[in-house]
């Protein structure tokens, strides 16, 4: 309907649509995959090695650098003047959590395509166009004294670009679901949780021979224990909506209940993302058979659960504000 | 000196006759069904004892403004007489700032694709010591414009006989923009 002040149109529009929601996602699982590549290399890998690699460890150091780069071209096709983006790094706002997830990543970025260089080395020494890589790899090299603190340090920028996603949404008090300190938290938990099932899958296809049991064994476990952290952290985040009262109440009320948006979280989100990995990982851990059939369906629910998370975070947020 | 400025809308005074929506277009050129303002009105009550609410929409100027904090390349910023304005070259139109108004007041120029916000008629009028084209065109004088630190400015003058209300106080965003809220009442 024409209102006789005019088009609502634009008050209606949302702003951030899918491509920020899967960059999120693509984010935390870059994130998530380093730190699992990372706590498998200093808890499960037995010797200091060059050549004999986990599968997990393999599949951390690929999916870090191909999936931030495909997040990363999302993020700049979403501006609207993508060729302007270069003023990200020209004009620089402290204060903005944007600016600091540019500082990040362009941190974060270059170390895990080094270590993604330094993992896979063997492989790519074969192409002519490794002499181009050949003198950074070698001068890398020449650090191999200080590894475990450059392990550490990249550990610790994946932990930023896994905070850094959810702090960008909390600093937005106009849109209470995001207005949380709850979500960095919930969203570098998720991360870690696609990390756990996209490192198991990538795996599973491409580095089978070097495939461990038992670290696959450690990941389950770990999961189970991330999943059952996640319960929690969604329901404080709504609780504390809750409690906020005013718009916030109105809000939390509405996208928990009302359309294709509360339909998402509880079927999506909860039932796909979080109760049937659940289910899936205890039949698998109790039945003490590693049986490759659970393990697949169990990576991708959790995947698909923690895309419908933030799609939901994202398009609920802007859609219920209370308002 | 640094001015004060401050805009008045007194919901009293607005009928929703909507000049001020058409003068704002026409003054700085803004893309066809897009607004920089919108005058919306309310209908309160039950049959007979009826009023109408109206409520003005644009950007209201705040001091604390959440769009110069998030901006990443200072494209959003403020000037010293406390005024947020677009720098087109430097945004990005990364749209950070459009998710972080409370008060919806920014959009995306079809044309440009930078964000897009009133400006007060800063550039065309203000800075040429005129007052914006919504407060000039308006019939009932509900909207006033000034400088607060001019003793015998209109608002100067309107500040000491009315009670404010700002939008979205409790944001403690400090709008420039004022209400003098509507006094009539309904049983409803």
């Amino acid at each position: 309907m024409m209102n006789v002040w005019g088009s609502m149109a634009q008050y209606e529009a949302i702003a951030w649509s899918w491509e920020i929601a899967v960059y999120l996602f693509l984010a935390g699982l870059s994130s998530g995959s380093t730190i699992i590549g990372l706590l498998v290399k200093w808890n499960r890998h037995e010797r200091d090695t060059y050549s004999i690699w986990d599968a997990m460890i393999k599949a951390g150091a690929i999916t870090a650098p191909v999936s931030l780069i495909l997040g990363l071209i999302l993020l700049i096709v979403d501006l609207g003047k993508p060729f302007s983006f270069y003023w990200l790094f020209v004009s620089y706002n402290f204060n903005s959590v944007m600016t600091l997830g540019v500082l990040f990543l362009l941190i974060y970025t270059p170390t895990v395509i080094v270590f993604m260089l330094l993992v896979f080395e063997q492989k790519f020494v074969k192409y002519r166009a490794y002499i181009l890589v050949e003198w950074l790899i070698d001068y890398i090299k020449s650090f191999h004294h200080y590894s475990k603190i450059i392990e550490y340090f990249l550990f610790a920028t994946a932990l930023c670009i896994g905070a850094y996603t959810g702090f960008l949404l909390c600093a937005i008090y106009a849109i209470p679901m995001w207005n949380s300190p709850i979500l960095p938290i919930l969203f570098l938990t998720s991360g870690v949780s696609s990390g756990i099932a996209v490192n198991i899958l990538i795996g599973l296809i491409f580095f089978k021979s070097t495939m461990s049991e038992e670290s696959v064994k450690y990941l389950l476990v770990l999961d189970l224990r991330v999943i059952l952290t996640e319960f929690p952290l969604i329901g404080i985040l709504f609780i504390g909506m809750g409690y906020e009262g005013g718009d916030s109440l109105v809000a939390v009320k509405d996208a928990l209940s009302t359309g294709l948006w509360a339909f998402i979280f509880w079927f999506g989100v909860i039932g796909i993302g979080l109760l049937l990995p659940l289910l899936t990982v205890i039949i698998a851990l109790k039945s003490h058979v590693y049986r490759v059939g659970y393990i697949w369906m169990n990576s991708i629910v959790v995947i698909l659960g923690v895309i419908m998370l933030r799609y939901y975070i994202i398009y609920a947020g802007q859609i219920y504000t209370g308002q | 000196m640094i001015k004060k400025y401050r805009m008045i809308y007194d919901e009293n005074l607005c009928i929703g006759c909507q000049s001020c929506s058409i003068a704002c277009r026409v003054e700085n050129n803004v893309s066809d069904s897009f607004f920089r303002l919108q005058v919306r009105m309310e209908t309160h009550g039950i049959f007979p004892n009826l009023a109408m609410q109206f409520s003005r929409h644009a950007c209201v100027m705040c001091q604390n403004a959440p769009c110069v904090s998030v901006c990443p390349t200072h494209a959003s910023f403020q000037t010293k007489d406390g005024l947020t304005h677009i720098d087109e070259r430097l945004c990005i139109s990364c749209k950070y700032c459009i998710v972080a108004c409370p008060y919806e007041a920014r959009f995306i120029n079809p044309h440009t694709k930078a964000v897009e916000k009133c400006t007060f008629c800063f550039d065309n009028r203000v800075s040429k010591e005129i007052l914006p084209a919504c407060v000039s065109i308006c019939p009932t004088e509900a909207l006033s414009f000034g400088d607060l630190n001019d003793k015998n400015s209109t608002v100067s003058q309107k500040s000491h006989k009315n009670y404010f209300t700002f939008p979205k106080e409790y944001l403690r965003t400090f709008p420039k923009v004022a209400l003098i809220p509507h006094k009539k009442g309904t049983k409803s």
